[in-house]
C-alpha cells in the first residue's frame, strides 16, 4: 500500500523496494522541472542548442531523475525519512524515455533509539541501461517506541 | 585544442546568502517531479503530521540558490561555457525536515577540482559543498555537487 507506515522490524536486509515506474519523459516536464528547481540551461529545453553543444538533442535534467530516485525511497520509507541520499549520473535520459527506479536494503543498524536503513538505489530506461546510481539513509520508526 | 579553466577557484568560498522557502515553491517542485505525496502537498495532512506542515521533498535544496552564488556565477569564474557541463554527482544529507516559511542560510566552496581522462576526452570535475543553517546555527542539510566540465 503507497505511503504505509513502515517500522524498522519489518526491514531486513536484502529485501527489495517496490519499483516505481514514471510517465514517459516529456518536454513540458522538462520545463515544469526548470521552473520549479530553477535550473534554465538551455541544453533541457532547445534541441539546437543541445545539438550545437555536441549532445545530439535535448536530455533530462539529472536532478528530476534524481527526484525519482528520491520519491521511490519515500514512497517506501515516507516522507521525511531520508537522512542521506547521494547519485551517481551515469547516464543521459532522452525524451518518452520510461524511467524505472529500484532498490534494495543493504544494512540496517539501531543506535540510541535510532533506527537506520541503508539502500542501495538505481533508475533504469526501457532499455534496462542505467542512468542513476546512488544510495540512501533512512530513519524509520520502531513498533517499540 | 581542449579548454583550459581557471583551477585557482579551488577553494573558494562564495558570500553566504539566505533563501526563504516558499509553500508554493515545494508544491511546484513536487509536481514537477510527479511525486503527489501528500506530505508534501496537502497543508491539512502536513498539519495533522509530526512535522506540523508540509515539508519539503528530498532533493527541494537544489532550488537553494541565489545571484551571487549560482551556477552560472561558477561558470563564470571557472571560464566555462554552459553547454560544456555536465551533472556528474549530487549528495543530500538531511538533519531534519524543511518546512514552508523558514529562512535559511546557504554557504557554498568549491571545495576541489581535478581532471581526469574519460572515455569521451579530458573532463574536469568541480567539486561544490553548500552548508545551509537554520535561525538557531543549527545545520539543517548539506548539497556536495560534482560538475563534469567537458574540456
Amino acid at each position: 500500500m503507497k505511503y504505509a507506515k513502515v517500522y524498522a522490524e519489518d526491514v531486513n536486509v536484502g529485501d527489495a523496494l517496490p519499483d516505481l515506474v514514471k510517465e514517459p519523459i516529456r518536454q513540458i516536464q522538462l520545463t515544469r522541472y526548470a521552473g520549479a528547481s530553477g535550473d534554465f540551461n538551455p541544453i533541457h529545453q532547445d534541441d539546437e542548442f543541445a545539438k550545437a553543444a555536441g549532445m545530439g538533442g535535448v536530455f533530462g535534467h539529472g536532478m528530476l531523475t534524481m527526484g525519482f530516485v528520491a520519491q521511490s525511497v519515500t514512497d517506501w520509507a515516507g516522507a521525511g525519512r531520508v537522512r542521506k541520499i547521494g547519485v551517481r549520473f551515469q547516464g543521459l535520459v532522452r525524451l518518452k524515455d520510461v524511467i524505472t527506479c529500484k532498490g534494495r536494503v543493504l544494512s540496517k543498524s539501531s543506535k540510541d533509539g535510532t533506527h537506520l536503513v541503508d539502500v542501495e538505489l538505481w533508475a533504469e530506461n526501457q532499455k534496462g541501461e542505467k542512468v542513476v546510481t546512488g544510495k540512501a539513509t533512512v530513519s524509520l520508526p520502531s513498533r517499540e517506541s | 585544442m581542449p579548454i583550459q579553466i581557471n583551477t585557482s577557484v579551488k577553494g573558494k568560498e562564495y558570500a553566504p546568502y539566505t533563501v526563504t522557502v516558499e509553500r508554493g515553491r515545494i508544491k511546484d517542485f513536487a509536481r514537477a517531479i510527479g511525486d503527489l505525496n501528500p506530505f508534501y502537498l496537502d497543508d491539512s495532512v502536513g498539519a495533522a503530521s509530526e512535522f506540523g506542515d508540509v515539508i519539503a521533498p528530498p532533493t527541494f535544496p537544489i532550488t537553494f540558490k541565489d545571484d551571487t552564488a549560482d551556477t552560472g556565477t561558477m561558470l563564470k569564474d571557472l571560464g566555462v561555457d554552459i553547454g560544456r557541463i555536465l551533472h556528474g554527482e549530487q549528495e543530500f544529507e538531511l538533519h531534519r525536515a524543511i518546512t514552508p516559511g523558514e529562512t535559511l542560510l546557504c554557504r557554498p566552496k568549491i571545495t576541489d577540482i581535478y581532471e581526469k581522462s574519460g572515455k569521451s576526452g579530458p573532463m574536469a570535475f568541480v567539486v561544490r559543498e553548500t552548508a545551509v543553517t537554520d535561525a538557531k546555527n543549527e545545520l539543517v542539510a548539506t548539497l556536495r555537487g560534482v560538475t563534469v566540465v567537458r574540456l
